[in-house]
Formats: C-alpha cells, structure tokens, sequence
C-alpha cells in the first residue's frame, strides 16, 4: 500500500464527467482489442501453414483487422483524451453519445461489408483497388465499407468540433491552448496543462485529416458507383495516406494523456507544460502532417522534394515529443519512490514501447531503405511495435487506473503474470515481424514460402502469448468494474 | 429596409450577370450563383422564426443546395424555365431559410456544416478537374478544370477564415486573454 496518491491532487481532479460513458468505450475497446488479435492470430498461424485458411478469407480478416485495430486505437484514444479533458473543460456529454453511435453504425457496416459482402481491399482502400475486385465482391460492398468509414468520421468531427469549441472558450484561442505564451515567452497565468495541449494539437491535424479523408471518400464512392468518372490515382493516395497516417499517430497522442495526467498521481509531481513540451507539441502539429510522403517513397512520379521533406521529416517527426515525453517520465519515475501496480507499469512501458517503436520507423523512412523494406514485415513489425507497446498499452494501462479502487496496491500474482505474458509476447512477436523484414519478407501475403514458415510459427507463439495477456487485462477491467459498481 | 435594398441590389447584380453566367462556369457557379444566396440572406436578415422551425428551414436550404451542386442542374439553369428556377429558388429556397435556421444552430452544428462544406468543395474540385467525360454541356472541358480549381481555391480560402479565428482568438475578445472567450462559438 502506499499513500503516494495523497500526496499531489490535480487541478480539477475527482470531477470525472461522462465516466461511465467513457468506461463503457473502454470495455466496447477491450473486446474488440481481444477479437481483433485473434483475427490476427489466425492470420499469423495461416501463414505459418498451421491451419488451413481460404486465401480470400485471409484477405477479409486482413482488412478487418487493419480497420478494426486502427479504429479501436481511434476509439480508446478518443475516451481518453475526453475522460482527462473532462477535467480542464465542460464537455457536452451528448457529443460523446453521439460520437459512439456513429461509430457503431461505422463498425457494423464496416463488419457486414467484410464477412457479407466479401470486401478484402484492405484499411486503406486505395484507389482503384475497391472497384477491381476481380470478382471477390461487388461494389455495393466496397460502397458499404466506405459509407461506413464516413460514419465513423463523422462522430470523430463531432467529437473535434465539441473539444475545439471547449479548448476555444477556455482558452481564447488555440493558439494559446497550444502553449504559444509558453513558446513566445509572454506571461500566461493560467497556462495550458499538457493535456490540453495534446488536445489542442490533435483536435487540429486530425480534423483537418478527416476533412481531407471525407473528401477522397466520397469521391471513391462516385467512382464506385459511376466507374466512367476516374479520381488521379497519386491524388487519391496522398490523401488517403495522409487522412490514414493522421489518424493513427492521432490515437497515440490522444491516448498519451493518460500518462500525462495518471502517472503524477504515482510520483507525487505535477506534469506541467513548459516551454520544451509546447514546441515539442507544435512540432508534432506540423510534422504529422508534413510526413506522410514517407508511404509514398516507391512511387517515383512524385516530385522528388515531397519525397526528402517525408525523409527528413521521418527524422524528426515523433522524436521530439517522444523524446520530451520519455525524458520527463524517466526523470519522474527515477526521481520518486513509486508504486508499481499495473497501471503504472503500463504506462511507464507504453512510454518505452512508444520510443522503442519509433526507431524502426525512422529507419524506413529513409529512402535509400525504403527501396529494400517498404512492402516487407519491417513495415508491420515498426507499427505494431508502438501500437501493441504504445496505444494498446497506455489503454490497458488506462483502464487499470479507472478500477485501481481507493487506494494503490502493488501488483498481485495475477497482475504479475498479465504484465509479463503480454510484454513477452508483443516483444517476441514484434521482434520476430522486424527479422522477417530484415529477411525481405513482403507483407500482406496470405501464402508464405516454406522457408518463411519458421519465422511464421515463431511469431504465432508470440501472439498466443499476447492474447492471453490481453485476456486477463480485460477481464480483470470488467470483474472490477462490476466489484466497484455492484 | 437597409438589408432589404442590399438584398435587392444583390439580386440586381446577379440578374445582369446573365452574359456572364452563360460564358464562363466559374463565373456563373461561384460569382452568380453566391449572389442570388446572398440576396436571400440578406432580404431575410432581420427576420425571427421560431426554433420549431428551424430543422425544417435547414433541411429545406440542403435541399436546394444539393440540387443546384448537380452537374446537370446547372446546365438546366440555361435554359428560360431553369434560369427563372435558378432566379427564385436560390434566394427564396436557399438563402431566406440557411439565414432564418442559422440563429438557432448549436455550435457544433455549424462547425459541422462547415467541415462538411470544405469536403465537398474538395470533392467537386477533384471530380471537375479529372472527370473524363465533358460534365455541362453548356461548356468547354476547359472552363470545367478551371471551374475545379476554383472549387480548390474556394475551399482552401473558407478554410483560412473560419480556422484563423478559432487559432488566434477572436480581434474582438483580447485573443491572448485569460479570461477565455465566452461569445463566440468555433
Ligand atoms: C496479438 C496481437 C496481434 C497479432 C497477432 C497481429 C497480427 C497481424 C498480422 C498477421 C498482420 C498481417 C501481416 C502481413 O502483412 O502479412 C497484421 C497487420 C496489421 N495489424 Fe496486427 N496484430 C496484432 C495486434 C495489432 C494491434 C494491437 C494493432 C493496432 C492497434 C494492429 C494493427 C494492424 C494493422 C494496421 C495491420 C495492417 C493491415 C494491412 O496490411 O492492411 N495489430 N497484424
Ligand atoms: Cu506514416
């Protein structure tokens, strides 16, 4: 037991508006989390050859699983940063209904455009693939597939548009909840706290992500729908990678408030913004927006500037808010006498797995090995690094928080085995994904050689392990919740 | 009275861009077009209707929006029965009701028809820029791209004036205050 938590109260702390709403995201993202693994597991041992898996199965749980995750990231990311901005700004709890139907509506026409209709063109929906299916299925499927990624912007630019106006009449103006009085030096006697100013910054970029995307979304849809009427091809894939890369570093810079206001409850010391973190978090503004060319390194029509800005970009882009964020966490960490349940350890690793993740990714973005990796396992084994360690983490991390009861308790044995299960396996499994790459294995094939197979089988044992680890975090989540509720 | 003399000149102005509307697309869609709105806003500018009404009022202006953003309708705005539609229903069926409906939108709201304005605008640029076929019948392929850009150009300066206020604060309420600004929504 400790008394830690006594010891520093935040701000506006104990009001936690919409939490149950927020909780109720939580476990809607917990299962899907688990539901979406073992589609991915199934993925893993079909390439393994373990089990027999109809290729164009293969290619439909491949897209469900891309959708799903990058969603449920959005999803869990979106609670989170509500839950925290609820403690700075009066949020309409209507908008967060609102937003997680929609989102629902989004997922159950994404989920029968799949498994109904068969559409297999994978998350990103890149033009013209959705229209030539050769067969596979219709284009009402594909149609059914976009309409519901519309719904699902749509509650994400309610969802912006509600925080945006908050953030406005809090603060005057965004510029402020950025912390440009922090960055220009001017006095600010009430200066925005850091999750604002991740607030700030995503409700920005990805709002104006999801406007582009909508554009590219209904205009694929015309072209389903009247194929005479052609989208330029490298028009449709700049923005559809820029709406797609938005959105999912969108997720961990939502979800990173839970470390911004959780872990000061553990060392005792307030997590304030100060100069270095706001012009860490304008950079970030910009260079989100400004890196994705990075995914379109191959395609040597572009004009070449686009292509070094996205390379040099890809240097700089996380690195420095992930290098604020790590920084300052080591230093709290190191500095305080912390107890470590599974909330904090989570936390603490998904500031880690984030960093780590972070190092693959650059590396790719460097063109002349982006000639070798782009397609391979390297691409996967980089974004799963700081989505599985990264996102994920910080939301399980997240929802151990929400039921830690009243007071810190050091992990018991189960907490103890969930932690080391799930580290293990994404470690193992993330780790095993970079090697295939290394080894030139290309992505997204539903039928591998036999000299892949070992990496294969080694990378499905590692996901059984992070599975499992899923499971008791999850189910930890709910039998609390109903202990502290009940 | 004053709103109302304005909103007559508007009228007036569109009405004697007629030549100018049949030469060229932009000039008839984005300068002709808008001012047969502005009319409507403006002859209705200091009208009140009650809150029951305003679903109704808006759902009425979308309508009549999304009619005149086809393709086809604007070639049909060319002919005398279209022109005379084009005259009446553009302020009366689109720009009386989006005035009358607008003061009773919550912020959110607004700022959703706004994002969704940006999107389409981007949709119609891309589609008039790259279409294959020669979309209005009344034009030249040519004036069709140059009708595409000009969508773009539109988007991207409606974007500037509705994102710089909420960026940099408000002129009006001390931008930089700590106070914050309570009047104006995004
Ligand atoms: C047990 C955990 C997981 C397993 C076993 C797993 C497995 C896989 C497999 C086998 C692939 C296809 C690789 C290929 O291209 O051949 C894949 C792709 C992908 N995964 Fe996972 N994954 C897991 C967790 C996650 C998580 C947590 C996320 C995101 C939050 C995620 C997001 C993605 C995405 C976006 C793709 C790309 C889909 C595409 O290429 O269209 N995965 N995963
Ligand atoms: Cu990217």
């Amino acid at each position: 037991m400790s008394t830690a938590s006594e010891n520093y109260i935040p701000g506006h702390a104990a009001a936690a508006p919409q939490a149950g709403a927020v909780k109720l995201t939580m476990i809607l993202s917990g299962a899907v989390f688990a539901l979406m693994m073992v589609f991915g597991l199934i993925m893993r041992a079909a390439q393994g050859q373990w089990i027999e898996l109809d290729a164009a199965l293969f290619y439909q749980l491949l897209t469900a699983h891309g959708a799903g995750m990058v969603g449920t990231a959005a999803l869990s990311g979106a609670a989170i940063m509500w839950y925290f901005g609820g403690r700075h700004l009066v949020l309409t709890g209507g908008i967060f209904w609102a937003f997680l139907g929609l989102f629902l509506l989004g997922v159950v026409l994404i989920l029968g455009a799949i498994f109904i209709g068969g559409y297999g063109g994978a998350w990103t929906f890149l033009f013209p693939l959705p229209a030539l299916s050769g067969g596979a299925w219709e284009a009402g499927a594909a149609a059914a597939f976009m309409l519901g990624y519309t719904a699902i912007g749509v509650g994400f630019l309610l969802y912006y548009l509600e925080l945006g106006r908050r953030i406005h009449t809090r603060y005057g103006s965004l510029a402020r909840a950025l912390g440009w009085n922090l960055i220009l030096g001017r006095e600010d006697n009430d200066p925005p706290p850091p999750a604002i100013v991740a607030a700030a910054a995503v409700t920005i970029f990805n709002s104006i992500g999801i406007i582009l995307g909508a554009a590219v979304l209904a205009a694929s849809l015309v072209h389903l729908l009247v194929p005479g009427f052609e989208v330029d091809a490298l028009l449709a894939k700049n923005l559809i990678y820029f709406f797609g890369h938005v959105f999912i570093n969108a997720s961990i810079y939502m979800a990173v408030t839970a470390v911004y206001e959780i872990l000061p409850e553990y060392t005792g010391k307030p997590w304030k913004s100060n100069r270095l973190f706001a012009i860490a978090w304008n950079a970030v503004l910009i260079f989100v927006m400004a890196v994705y060319w990075h995914h379109l390194l191959q395609d040597v029509v572009m004009p070449p500037w686009m292509l070094v800005v996205g390379q040099l970009v890809s240097y700089f882009s996380g690195i420095p808010l992930i290098a604020v964020t790590a920084f300052s966490t080591f230093l709290y960490v190191r500095g305080s006498n912390m107890t470590w349940d599974l909330a904090s350890a989570l936390l603490v690793l998904s500031v880690a797995g984030w960093s780590v993740g972070s190092i693959p990714a650059s590396i790719d973005g460097m063109i002349s090995v982006n000639k070798v990796m782009h397609n391979t396992m390297w691409v996967p084994g980089h974004f799963h690094t700081y989505l599985l360690l990264g996102e994920v983490a910080m939301a399980f991390g997240f929802m151990a928080w929400l039921v830690r009861g009243k007071t810190i308790a050091r992990m018991n044995g189960l907490d103890r085995a969930g932690f080391a299960v799930y580290l293990a396996g994404a470690a193992g499994f993330v780790t095993v994904f970079l090697f295939s790459g290394a080894a030139s294995i290309p992505r997204r094939w539903a039928v591998h050689y036999e000299e892949w197979l070992t990496h294969d089988r080694i990378g499905t044992l590692f996901s059984v392990l992070v599975v499992l680890g899923t499971l008791i975090f999850v189910l930890r989540f709910v039998a609390r919740l109903g202990r502290s509720e009940g | 009275m004053r709103m109302i003399c304005l909103g007559l000149l508007a009228m007036a102005e569109a009405v004697a861009l007629r030549e100018a509307a049949a030469a060229s697309p932009v000039q008839h869609v984005l300068v002709q077009m808008p001012l047969l709105v502005l009319a409507g806003v403006l002859l209705g500018w200091n009208l009140r209707v009650r809150r029951d009404w305003a679903v109704p009022l808006l759902l009425t202006a979308l309508t009549a929006f999304l009619f005149w953003m086809l393709p086809r309708s604007v070639d049909w705005a060319l002919t005398p029965a279209g022109e005379a539609a084009k005259n009446l229903s553009l302020p009366l069926l689109l720009g009386v009701p989006l005035r009358l409906s607008w003061p009773w939108l919550g912020p959110v709201l607004r700022g959703f028809l706004k994002a969704n304005a940006l999107s389409m605008l981007g949709v119609l640029g891309f589609l008039y820029t790259h279409a294959p076929v020669r979309i209005c019948n009344s034009y030249l392929v040519s004036a069709q791209q140059e009708l595409g850009f000009a969508f773009l150009y539109l988007a991207a300066a409606l974007a500037c004036l509705w994102a710089i206020p909420v960026l940099f604060g408000h002129p009006k309420c001390g931008s930089f205050g700590t106070a914050g600004c309570s009047r104006c929504g995004v």
